[in-house]
């Protein structure tokens, strides 16, 4: 009888400490943590539409999302507190969705491309300022090959593979076509392969990286990047620079009330005097805002409508 | 009032590990330090599994919110919200602990989420990281478990901010797993373990027993009892020293049997030989003396029948009766040292003649009942009862200041049982040992040469009863002995 207790004693010993041990204890008892019911679900709130309607800027892509951001983030604030209205920033992936929204009256200022200017001015872009940079309102194209490729012109990269940035970056594209074109040749059977990058830094370092033998890009983005990366100079090599062409604008949509337009022109025109417009000029490397006419951009529209027929860049 | 308390413990667990058998003792040092050991480590390697579980999960949950955030700030910048929708839904599916992942914009409206159509809008705020933040990790209590909510800023927080959720589900299953499997072993662990102790007590206990049976044995006289050494340890030391030890006792019984035999013989030659002697000198006193007295009587008798002087009749009459007297004396001394009727006779005859002696000279009552049958008993027998109611009676008639006295002489199957009892004052046979008293020592010695018992029952004012029992041996059984 005594043995039965004492054998029953032992089992129990076992049971509790093998229940001790069991998953039912939670291993991590997180005390005072706050407590979310993750079923207890409702639609999202929907934005609110705020009173003070903003002024939407928008930045083609020359370079990549968080660099244009990350630049022209000053420009904006300066343009923010000298118009005393909020100002709201709008990237898109290509330069035809700003173009697109530019037009839809989405966005009131953009920051375009050449040729975006050129194909826009149908549907009612104005230019409204253009960046003086090294005191020219001027820009050119690069065509870069790897430092250690044997191409020394457009002719050697013939059955390589080429990068353009945007399917209408005048430099990207538009000018690296009027070279073919005037060779007589077109880019898809020119190079083996061709592919876009959507920004000029990323057509660079693709270059840089091998993933393409050969890039066009805007020069004062190629100056950017090494005066950032000066690393890169020793892995890509320029093998032809273009004329000049007109500066990439500051434009207007066809919306736009004449009074804002003018308001901003003098903000921007002015703000180099400004110690704060100054510096927000300086971390873009512009030397100031000037005004553009049209036929500014009189080369650049000879080469575009050279290929047009090639690109249909005009839609 | 703690030492009393930690006193009262240490107490009762003296008591109890005391009260248990060895066996108990080995199987609750194995079972005991087995399962001590095996839930220590159980417990320790868990908590460090947790540990090591948690840091993995909370380090997974900030790198895949660093990766999404990272991946995701151009597709904000560009306000790509499918691809944006797209890239949490993969980075969900490529990671299975992951419960969720949102990202909210600046403003705090989320501009993608994993949980499908709605949302669960408390998870909102329960979390944030600022924009010069690397991370921020809160531990979150949820309907489906505890989840590790890491908030990471999306370019330095100007695109916002993504939260990923990692839960411990299966961290809970890896250490459910992991317990059970622990758990399992334990459990075997014990059994082999519970195998081992039934052995080690086995192994243990045997020679124990057969210790403690062998001094059983010892304790009872059986010195021929030895245990075998069955291990070259501690037990087995024991057992050669209990082997010695039952030798030296049995070597020991034996010189003190062969010199209780000496002793025996020796009284028992002592008593013969007085016994001889009395027997002699009786019949000397007998034959000799009193024939030289009764006829010393006879001639006397004629000088008295001559004699005409009155004066030297009167003293040839006392002369006579002097001598008269002493021929009793004689004879009864002779009946004293040893009665005729004892040789001549028998037990009965003797013992009536002496108790109907004793009674006149004592004028005590006395009543003699003797049931020995026919046949007389051995000499030596009848000798000893003869000489114990001899003794017996002289004490009651010395001490015991009685008015009645029996004696009883019963001859049963195997042994002859004599009885003496008086109606005297009685004593204390507690405190007057029996050793002590020479009386009551002649008896015992008497009774124990013969291999009898002498019990006595006593107490004061309540008489005294000698109860003594002498076994009839066999031939054989007698020989033996002398």
């Amino acid at each position: 009888m005594v043995k039965k207790t004492r054998w029953i004693a032992y089992f129990s010993v076992l049971l509790l400490g093998g229940m001790a041990l069991s998953g039912c204890v939670s291993p991590l008892p997180a005390y005072g943590a706050p407590y979310i019911n993750l079923d207890n679900r409702a639609p999202l709130p929907q934005a609110k539409s705020g009173e003070i309607k903003p002024l939407k800027v928008a930045i083609a892509a020359v370079i990549s999302p968080q660099g244009l951001a990350e630049s022209y983030a000053p420009l904006l604030e300066y343009l923010e507190s000298a118009l005393g209205r909020p100002v709201e920033v709008v990237q898109r992936r290509t330069y035809s969705e700003i173009n697109d929204l530019l037009v839809a009256g989405e966005v009131d200022v953009a920051f375009v491309c050449t040729s975006s200017y050129l194909a826009g001015r149908q549907f009612g872009l104005q230019l409204l300022a253009a960046p003086q940079v090294d005191g020219k309102v001027t820009y050119r194209a690069k065509v870069i090959v790897s430092a250690g490729s044997l191409v020394q012109s457009m002719e050697d990269l013939r059955g390589k593979v080429f990068a353009f940035t945007d399917p209408i970056s005048f430099t990207g594209r538009v000018y690296p076509t009027y070279l073919l074109q005037q060779m007589g040749e077109r880019p898809e059977t020119f190079f083996a392969r061709t592919f876009f990058t959507y920004s000029h830094d990323d057509a660079i370092y693709a270059v840089a990286h091998g993933v393409a033998d050969g890039a066009s890009v805007d020069a004062l983005v190629l100056d950017f990047a090494l005066k950032r990366d000066p690393e890169l100079a020793s892995r890509i090599r320029v093998i032809h620079t273009s004329e000049p062409f007109g500066m990439p604008p500051v434009v207007v949509g066809p919306h736009i009330s004449p009074h804002l337009k003018v308001e901003l022109q003098e903000i921007m025109l002015s703000m180099h005097l400004d110690p704060a417009g100054q510096r927000a000029l300086d971390v873009l490397d512009y030397d100031r805002f000037v005004m553009v006419q049209d036929q500014d951009y009189r080369t650049a529209e000879v080469v575009a409508s050279a290929v047009e027929s090639i690109l249909d860049v005009k839609q | 009032m703690k030492t009393s308390r930690w006193r009262d413990w240490a107490q009762w667990f003296w008591a109890f590990a005391g009260s248990v058998s060895i066996r108990t003792k080995i199987f609750g040092i194995v079972l005991g330090s087995t399962l001590l050991l095996s839930v220590a480590f159980t417990l320790q390697f868990r908590a460090v599994q947790i540990r090591l579980l948690e840091q993995k999960a909370r380090e997974q949950g900030v790198s895949v919110a660093r990766d999404v955030a990272a991946r995701a700030t151009d597709l904000i910048l560009i306000n790509d919200l499918y691809a944006l929708h797209q890239l949490l839904l993969e980075t969900q599916s490529n990671y299975q602990d992951i419960r969720y992942i949102f990202v909210i914009d600046p403003q705090g409206e989320v501009l993608a989420h994993t949980f499908g159509d709605e949302f669960p809008i408390e998870l909102l705020d329960a979390n944030w990281a600022a924009g010069d933040d690397f991370q921020n990790t809160r531990v979150l209590q949820t309907n489906e478990g505890m989840v590790w909510d890491v908030a990471v800023p999306i370019f330095d927080g100007r695109a916002g901010v993504a939260r990923v959720g990692v839960s411990d589900t299966s961290l809970r299953q890896t250490i459910t797993n992991l317990t059970t499997q622990l758990s399992v072993t334990i459990v075997a662990v014990l059994t082999a373990s519970l195998l081992a102790a039934t052995f080690l007590t086995w192994l243990l206990t045997r020679p124990i027993l057969a210790l403690v049976s062998a001094t059983e044995a010892v304790s009872k006289g059986d010195f021929s009892q030895r245990v075998p050494r069955w291990a070259d340890d501690e037990i087995g030391d024991l057992a050669e020293a209990f082997n010695q030890m039952t030798a030296e006792l049995a070597r020991a019984d034996e010189l003190q049997r062969e010199r209780e035999q000496l002793r025996r013989q020796l009284l028992e030659g002592v008593i013969a030989a007085q016994e001889d002697e009395r027997r002699r000198i009786a019949r000397e006193l007998h034959d000799s003396t009193s024939q030289s007295l009764t006829s010393l009587m006879v001639s006397l008798r004629n000088i008295e029948a001559v004699c005409e002087k009155p004066q030297l009749l009167e003293q040839v009459t006392n002369m006579r009766q002097v001598l008269s007297q002493t021929l009793d004396e004689v004879h009864n001394l002779a009946v004293q040292l040893r009665p005729a009727a004892l040789d001549d006779l028998g037990l009965e005859a003797a013992l009536g003649r002496f108790v109907q002696e004793w009674q006149r000279q004592h004028r005590i009552q006395a009543d003699l009942t003797v049931h020995i049958g026919e046949n007389r008993l051995p000499e030596i027998i009848e000798t000893a009862i003869y000489r114990i109611v001899q003794e017996a009676l002289t004490n009651v008639a010395r001490h015991a200041q009685a008015t009645s006295a029996s004696v009883l002489v019963h001859h049963r199957q195997r042994d002859v049982v004599t009885v003496i009892e008086d109606d005297g004052i009685g004593f204390d046979p507690g405190t007057v040992s029996a050793n002590g008293h020479l009386g009551l020592l002649g008896i015992r010695e008497r009774a124990e040469l013969l291999q009898g018992r002498m019990t006595i029952e006593s107490a004061p004012g309540k008489g005294t009863s000698v109860f003594v029992s002498i076994p009839l041996l066999t031939p054989e059984e007698n020989g033996e002995i002398t």
